[in-house]
């Protein structure tokens, strides 16, 4: 509708002589020309959101109650079948209860990565390490490659005769079992993500008033207790940042399934599960897309959360 | 710490060893840090060098047993995994997705930043509340479309949505935009310059180093982007550098190993070149991310 209002409006204006701007209207000639220009600049990425997005979440939805037969390309209403069959059904439950209790263990990294990282700031600030700069770029690294190429070295260290297992003189099969798959993937996850939360921890901290510590220790405090009482809850933003951002990114975590892991059922995570039901197999899209409204619903619960959050504290500011 | 505090100059001397005694501390421990940071590019490179029978053997070894560099030259020629075609399929994505999408994205943020436009922030939140939809809940509806009109095991699932703009880069454009004064353009509009001209000539040349830090993070992005890829592309010779990787699989395929670990260390190198060559940016840009959420 919007769109042809402001079509029959831009033609007008244009048929007219553009600076003949009447005071009277509460809108000019001019200023509705520029609306319509306005408009059709931002009408690219309105068309992709509703293409891309919008219509796409639409279908998400609409397939999730139907069954869809591939072979004849039919859709059928089926109502909450494929919810109920995603929970109840002897042969699918036990897959996605699987995926969906990988998927969470899995999300250990992200506190493991956050610990790790607010510990290196926190040496970093107190040590007041020359070089620091070099190690930020260093352990950044990871988070600029690509996860699959990280993911196939990862898979070759962590084999039963490779480096991971020499290094520590362990004599694990970490490949094979479930709880030892998730904790390699903790582990990998951790160090690869631990570079961005040290930079973000750092910068944080730097953002801190000096005359706090100051104040704090004319009062007699010392370091540690500075750490705890006056840096970690004044870095709580970053705390925020980091758990959200890292929790979104991990609930669709993929390659660690399909390329670390092999496919194998003690790594699969919800994102693999709604591509082997959907597009692997690609039978069984409606049961895919109730698993993928689910995941979608629980990971926008989430952003909103964040965006209420960051509200607040900017308000705070 | 408390008793630090106490006696005169015994607590400075005590206080500097301790602080060399932490210092060291530190490094020890930074150092280990990136000794694990480092190792898996040690590992890929030394392991792209190995035999396959080599890389697999039971015993463990850390170097090549014999140096072979027919894992790269494999790369070069199998038809199975053909890297140069992957290479051009890559950058054939990242170029028409950048050119078209930055100028859409750039254009729609000139307008959210400087034009008048009814509603305004509806349309802004609008666009923005699509960031927190994740892929999954996109993806099978777009693959039965893509499947639907035969764009199946072709590049364009990859390319036609980047085609429409980038929503992060463009909200940060508007940010930034923003902070432009609006002299430049009413100078050029009472010349008589339309909204386009005052976008191509006067915006695009002011924010053109915002506009290409953007630029380097997608860039980066599309590189090492995978999901996507490996849905749709099946052909190797159609293949993105990423799905070529992961259809080489090594825990599936264990003879393709040191194969696929030469691939990753190709397909590294050139974001390594622009990582190193812009670090300063990088890190300067990822901590700023996070103070202002």
């Amino acid at each position: 509708m919007e769109s042809v209002d402001m079509n029959v409006t831009g033609s007008a204006a244009e048929g007219l002589a553009p600076s003949a701007g009447n005071p009277k209207k509460r809108v000019s000639k001019t200023e509705r020309r520029e609306h319509l220009v306005a408009f059709l600049f931002i009408l690219p990425p309105i068309a992709g959101f509703l293409i891309f997005t919008a219509l796409s979440v639409i279908f998400t939805v609409v397939y999730s109650f139907q069954d869809y037969n591939s072979l004849s390309n039919v859709s059928t209403f089926a109502g909450f079948e494929n919810y109920i069959e995603l929970f109840t059904s002897p042969t699918r439950w036990p897959l996605f209860r699987k995926a969906v209790v990988n998927t969470i263990v899995m999300l250990l990294s992200v506190p493991f990565g956050m610990i790790l990282g607010l510990a290196l700031a926190g040496l970093l600030r107190l040590g007041e390490i020359k070089g620091s700069k070099f190690f930020q770029v260093l352990y950044y690294i990871p988070s600029v490659s690509s996860a699959v190429a990280l993911n196939i070295v990862w898979n070759y260290i962590f084999r039963s005769n490779g480096l991971f297992n020499t290094i520590f003189g362990l004599d694990v099969v970490w490949l094979d079992g479930s709880a030892t798959l998730k904790a390699a993937i903790i582990f990998k996850n951790s160090l690869n993500s631990m570079g961005s939360a040290m930079i973000l921890y750092l910068a944080g901290m730097l953002n801190v008033s000096p005359e706090l510590y100051e104040a704090s220790s004319l009062d007699g405090a010392g370091k540690l207790r500075q750490f705890f009482s006056i840096t970690l809850p004044l870095i709580s933003p970053v705390t925020f940042y980091l758990l959200i951002t890292g929790l979104i990114g991990g609930l669709q975590s993929y390659a660690d399934s399909q390329v670390f892991a092999g496919g194998n059922s003690g790594a699969t995570t919800v994102v693999y599960f709604i591509w082997q039901q959907g597009i692997q197999g690609n039978n069984n899209q409606g049961l895919a897309s109730a698993a993928s409204v689910l995941l979608a619903v629980f990971i926008m619960l989430i952003t909103l959360v964040q965006f209420k959050f960051s509200n607040k504290w900017v308000y705070e500011e | 710490m408390e008793k630090t505090m106490q006696a005169g100059g015994g607590s400075a001397l005590r206080e500097t060893i301790v602080g060399i005694v932490l210092r060291i501390f530190t490094y020890i421990i930074l150092i280990i840090g990136a000794a694990f940071l480092v190792m898996p590019y040690l590992w890929m490179l030394l392991g792209s060098f190995k035999a396959p029978l080599d890389a697999n053997a039971l015993e463990f070894r850390f170097f090549p047993q014999e140096w072979i560099f027919t894992n790269y030259t494999d790369l070069f020629t199998s038809p199975n995994f053909p890297i140069v075609n992957a290479f051009f399929n890559t950058v054939l994505v990242e170029v028409s997705v950048i050119v078209v999408g930055t100028f859409v994205s750039a254009m729609a943020a000139f307008s959210f930043a400087k034009l008048k436009l009814p509603h305004k922030t509806f349309w802004l939140l609008f666009l923005m509340s699509g960031m927190m939809v994740p892929y999954a809940a996109l993806m099978l509806p777009q693959f039965r479309v893509f499947q639907t009109i035969g764009m199946f095991d072709t590049l364009w699932p990859l390319i036609l949505p980047g085609f429409f703009g980038n929503v992060s880069m463009l909200f940060f454009l508007v940010q930034y935009m923003r902070g432009i004064p609006n002299a430049y353009f009413e100078a050029a509009r009472i010349d008589g310059a339309g909204h386009f001209t005052c976008f191509i000539r006067i915006m695009l040349p002011l924010v053109k180093t915002a506009i290409a830090a953007q630029v380097i993070f997608w860039f980066i992005g599309i590189w090492n982007d995978y999901f996507a890829p490996s849905i749709y592309l099946i052909t190797p010779g159609r293949m993105t550098l990423q799905a070529l990787l992961g259809s080489l699989n090594p825990s599936m395929n264990r003879q393709y190993l040191p194969m696929a670990l030469a691939g990753a260390v190709l397909s590294s190198i050139p974001m390594f070149v622009i990582y190193l060559s812009c670090q300063k940016f990088f890190i300067e840009s990822l901590a700023i991310s996070g103070v202002k959420g």
